[in-house]
């Protein structure tokens, strides 16, 4: 897990995030607002410091005017300047004027010249220039009069001289100095700077500031913007400034005196520093308590999470039995509870689950895949194991008889009569519906043998099924690890087979047989390839001519079903046709042999060969009901007489189902068609049965015909056999004449017609038609 | 049975400002027929409740003027006038010498303690003068009838300077003349007694029971 995306990162710096912003927005706010304060307290203090620098400067200009009318009255000095000579009134100036630490003095008459001065700029007999702005003054009754003078900020103030009427008025000069300006920002807590200025021009900077801000103050003081309190800054110093416009004489020579108050800010701000400080150790703890708290709060988080999450990785993979171990009682430890509990019942309903993957669901036996994993583990182990198939055989009737319910009813005690009946180690296993397997272990076929057996004779009594009394005709096909293979599919099958092949034994029991499973197979292809073989043109028709005995010459012939496998070749009727029967397909073939027979005899017809032709018709045929429909529908297609057509039946197959198959027997013999008994005597053959069948001839199997000689025992049964023929008024016929002495018995005997090799082999329809053409060669007959 | 000697005729001046007002203290002199004339003449000028007293006096060249303070403090009346300079050094009652004001002209007076006291001294070469009263009116008598020049003058006019008033003649009978005065306003340059304060009159009292 990256640091970066863990869950614990993520939550430590969010929450790291949120302080610095809480923090920081808390750090601006003080900033801002202790900011704020010292600047409104700075503005405070310059409203203030302002109307107090005014108030003092109004105070010392009365003060001085007090002064200055306290001189004026001063009799000597009145007496003084009444004298009207000028270096005695310009002495008694300097001398009053030091009483009051005046620097300036002037005595003006009533009239504004000046009639003595101290300052030589402003010469005796000239227009004094503040007499008007000194008139004023009087007028709007204020104190004293501010003005640059000689470069340097004054305050003038006049009274006039009393004698006792006003002769003249006498005008002090104060200089406005750095003492001044100390003593005024003493009293109102301001920096204090005078500037005069005269003609535009600034003259030297009276001021309590120190002289490196001298340049940068005086700037200020000439900007046009006076009366503004504003924010400025000199060498990095900061100041709330105001700048008052002391006096302005107007006028050309411009004359104005600038004060300028400054409240300094760094000062104000510099009491602030230690709660910038605080803040910043506060935020520092914070930061560090919040790293440590939300790591341990985040740990406490994650590490139940990841041992949830490697539970759950765990559990995935099939672990059931290691709980979650996690001592809260928060939500994560319901979460812990919740997946132990999940875990359980995961495995609960997995061992269930693989219960019933490996079981028979309605007998509770192992099924087929664990019967072959058991196999296949006693094959791993070289255990020798002996595998027991059991069928069912008549699991249908039972199925018709008790139903469904009955059935299953019926394979549970079967299953349990199964179990019953085992060693321990041993399996039975419920294969498919009517199929069992056993696996016997340590066993060798004999033993298997034995057990079969036992179990046969256990099954074969009678059990109550749903008010039924049921028998089980069950086979048993057996094959042994490691005699018959080594691989449980192919030991499954081989048994398989075994069992198969016993339902068609009278024991039921089968031991598999080397190389059955190839003849299995060949069974298989040979059922599946027979239902196209007829529409693939794979199936052709020989004929074997049959002789008619006291004429010497022959009229008729077998029709016999030959096919060209494409795989297998020739393959032999004995073999395909019982495959046909049991698979049902014999039909199809049936129908092929007849249209076929049928344009066969047409074709000769027309070619002036006029045979008799004989067909071998199966029990399904003759059940299937729509035989004699199909026959007579077939006869008008090929125009062929039904008279040179005759069916063979065995006997057997008429016994199936007598009835049915007589009233099929009836209408093809309406029809026409000459009907046959084939393979007479080996069957269970009843006279009585036979005498009820519309037929017209019989053969005689051949197995009775091909030794035939005077003194066997076959001998009487076929002279017997033709004498009952002739006498129900039958013709018959020898099949498997093979020798000339056989023959000639047959003649004797009265015998009708005679087939097989002696006379010909079953031929191509070419060869057979060739033959015909030939005159008959065989000796016998010949001599006869 | 009037002998040319004793032929006197009555002269009555009414003054009025240039509102039509009458108008005191106004000094009028006049310049006539020849006359005896007046030898060694005397005047006082007093103070009294911290005034002059006359406010305006009109003396001849050469009068004897006298300083008595009837007042029961003491006064130090002074004058920078060109006319007449002169301090008289505080003191209470008659000083012991009159001064002699030998030069036409104004005298201004003040006393060095009460800066509001103010007085003046008209001194003039003229034969006749007087002061007009309250309602304005100046009477001279004994005037010998004939061809006069008159000059007037009052503290409020303008500059001080002394303005001509006229010629007329006046009758055997006597004449009423009426003179019009242009004076300026009060000077607010002068300073004004201080008003009497509870405390002061406290104190006056406490030092005088």
């Amino acid at each position: 897990m990256k640091l970066r995306s863990s869950f614990q990162a993520r939550i430590a710096c969010v929450l790291i995030a949120l302080l610095l912003i809480v923090i920081g927005a808390v750090f601006f706010a003080v900033k801002a607002a202790t900011g704020d304060a010292v600047h409104r307290q700075a503005q405070a203090q310059l409203e203030v410091g302002t109307r107090v620098f005014e108030g003092l400067l109004d105070i010392r200009g009365r003060r001085l005017r007090d002064a200055v009318q306290l001189l004026s009255a001063d009799f000597g000095f009145r007496d003084a300047v009444s004298s009207a000579d000028s270096a005695t009134i310009r002495s008694v100036l300097l001398n009053h004027g030091a009483r009051v630490n005046a620097s300036d003095m002037f005595l003006l008459g009533m009239d504004g010249k000046v009639i003595a001065s101290t300052v030589e700029q402003i010469p005796e007999g000239s227009q004094f220039r503040y007499d008007q702005a000194l008139r004023d003054l009087k007028r709007s009754n204020q104190s004293m009069l501010i003005v640059p003078l000689q470069g340097k900020p004054h305050l003038l103030v006049e009274s006039t001289v009393l004698a006792p009427l006003p002769i003249g008025r006498v005008v002090m000069g104060f200089s406005m100095d750095t003492a001044f300006a100390q003593e005024l920002r003493t009293l109102s807590g301001l920096e204090v700077s005078f500037a005069a200025v005269e003609n535009k021009t600034p003259g030297a900077l009276i001021s309590t500031q120190p002289d490196s801000l001298y340049p940068s103050l005086t700037e200020l003081m000439m900007d046009s913007s006076k009366g503004q309190m504003r924010m400025t800054e000199h060498m990095s110093q900061r100041f709330l400034s105001q700048s008052l416009l002391l006096a302005d004489t107007g006028g050309s020579s411009g004359g104005q005196v600038i004060a300028l108050l400054q409240s300094p800010l760094d000062q104000a701000m510099q009491a602030f520093a230690p709660l910038d400080e605080k803040i910043f150790w506060i935020t520092l703890a914070a930061l560090f308590a919040s790293l440590i708290g939300t790591l341990l709060l985040a740990r406490s988080v994650s590490l139940p999470v990841r041992a949830l999450a490697v539970a759950a990785t765990r559990i995935g993979e099939g672990d059931y039995e290691t709980p979650v171990v996690l001592e809260r009682s928060d939500e994560l430890g319901v979460l812990a509870v919740a997946i132990n509990s999940m875990q359980s019942g995961i495995a609960q309903r997995e061992q269930q689950l693989a219960h019933n993957a490996l079981h028979d669901g309605l007998t509770g036996l192992p099924n087929r895949a664990l019967a072959m994993e058991r196999l296949g583990s006693a094959i791993a182990a070289e255990r020798p194991v002996a595998l027991l198939y059991l069928g069912i055989d008549n699991f249908r009737a039972i199925n018709d008889t008790c139903g469904a319910e009955g059935v299953d009813q019926m394979l549970q005690q079967v299953g349990q009569r199964l179990q019953a009946s085992l060693r321990p180690g041993d399996t039975v296993a419920r294969l498919v519906a009517n199929e069992f397997l056993l696996l016997l272990e340590h066993s060798d076929s004999d033993s298997a043998v034995a057990m079969a057996d036992k179990l046969q004779q256990m099954l074969i009594k009678p059990q109550r099924v749903v008010n039924h009394d049921v028998t089980l005709d069950c086979c048993f096909g057996i094959a042994v690890y490691p005699a018959d293979g080594n691989a449980p599919q192919e030991l499954l099958k081989r048994a398989a087979i075994a069992r198969q092949d016993a339902t068609h034994l009278p024991g039921r029991l089968q031991i598999y047989e080397q190389g059955r499973d190839l003849a299995h197979q060949r069974q298989i292809s040979l059922i599946r390839d027979l239902r196209h073989a007829a529409s693939n043109g794979e199936l052709m028709l020989h004929y074997q001519p049959k002789l008619d005995i006291r004429q010497g010459r022959v009229r008729q012939a077998e029709a016999l079903l030959r096919w060209q496998h494409p795989q297998f070749g020739s393959v032999s009727p004995a073999e395909f046709i019982i495959l046909a029967e049991r698979t049902g397909s014999i039909q199809i073939l049936t129908n092929w042999v007849i249209e076929e027979s049928m344009r066969q005899v047409a074709e000769w017809s027309q070619r002036g060969l006029r045979v008799q032709v004989s067909v071998n018709i199966s029990a399904d045929d003759l059940l299937s009901g729509d035989l004699a429909d199909r026959v007579s529908s077939l006869l008008k297609q090929y125009r062929v007489p039904a008279e040179q057509l005759i069916f063979e039946i065995t006997e057997s197959a008429v016994m199936r189902e007598p009835e049915h198959a007589l009233k099929v027997l009836n209408r093809l013999r309406d029809c026409g068609i000459s009907l046959s008994v084939d393979d007479f005597g080996t069957g269970y053959s009843s006279l009585a049965h036979l005498k009820r069948l519309p037929v017209q001839e019989l053969k005689i199997d051949q197995s009775f015909v091909r030794n035939l000689d005077e003194t066997s025992e076959d001998a009487v049964i076929v002279r017997s056999t033709i004498e009952m023929s002739h006498n129900l008024g039958l013709k018959v016929v020898a099949e498997g004449v093979e020798y000339q002495h056989s023959l000639l018995l047959l003649e004797r005997w009265n015998c009708d017609t005679a087939q097989g090799y002696l006379i010909s082999r079953p031929l191509t329809a070419a060869a057979f038609e060739a033959w015909m053409a030939k005159p008959l060669t065989t000796p016998g007959l010949l001599v006869s | 049975m009037f002998s040319p000697v004793s032929q006197a005729a009555t002269f009555t001046a009414a003054m009025v400002d240039q509102n039509g007002k009458p108008l005191n203290d106004v000094v009028l002199t006049l310049k006539g027929p020849p006359s005896k004339p007046v030898l060694a003449p005397k005047a006082d000028m007093d103070q009294r409740d911290k005034e002059f007293v006359p406010h305006v006096l009109a003396v001849h060249t050469g009068t004897l003027i006298r300083f008595p303070n009837s007042d029961n403090i003491r006064h130090q009346v002074y004058s920078f006038s060109a006319p007449k300079r002169f301090e008289l050094r505080l003191y209470e009652g008659t000083p012991s010498d009159p001064l002699l004001f030998d030069k036409p002209g104004v005298v201004v007076l003040g006393c060095n303690i009460h800066d509001w006291m103010l007085g003046y001294i008209f001194v003039t070469d003229d034969p006749w003068f007087g002061v007009s009263d309250d309602n304005g009116k100046l009477t001279l008598n004994d005037l010998p009838p004939g061809h006069y020049v008159a000059t007037a003058w009052h503290p409020k006019i303008a500059d001080m300077q002394p303005v001509p008033a006229g010629e007329f003649d006046v009758p055997a009978g006597g004449l009423q003349k009426s003179f019009t005065v242009a004076v300026q306003a009060t000077s607010n340059q002068m300073p004004m007694a201080p008003a009497p304060s509870a405390f002061g009159d406290a104190f006056h009292k406490a030092a005088h029971e």
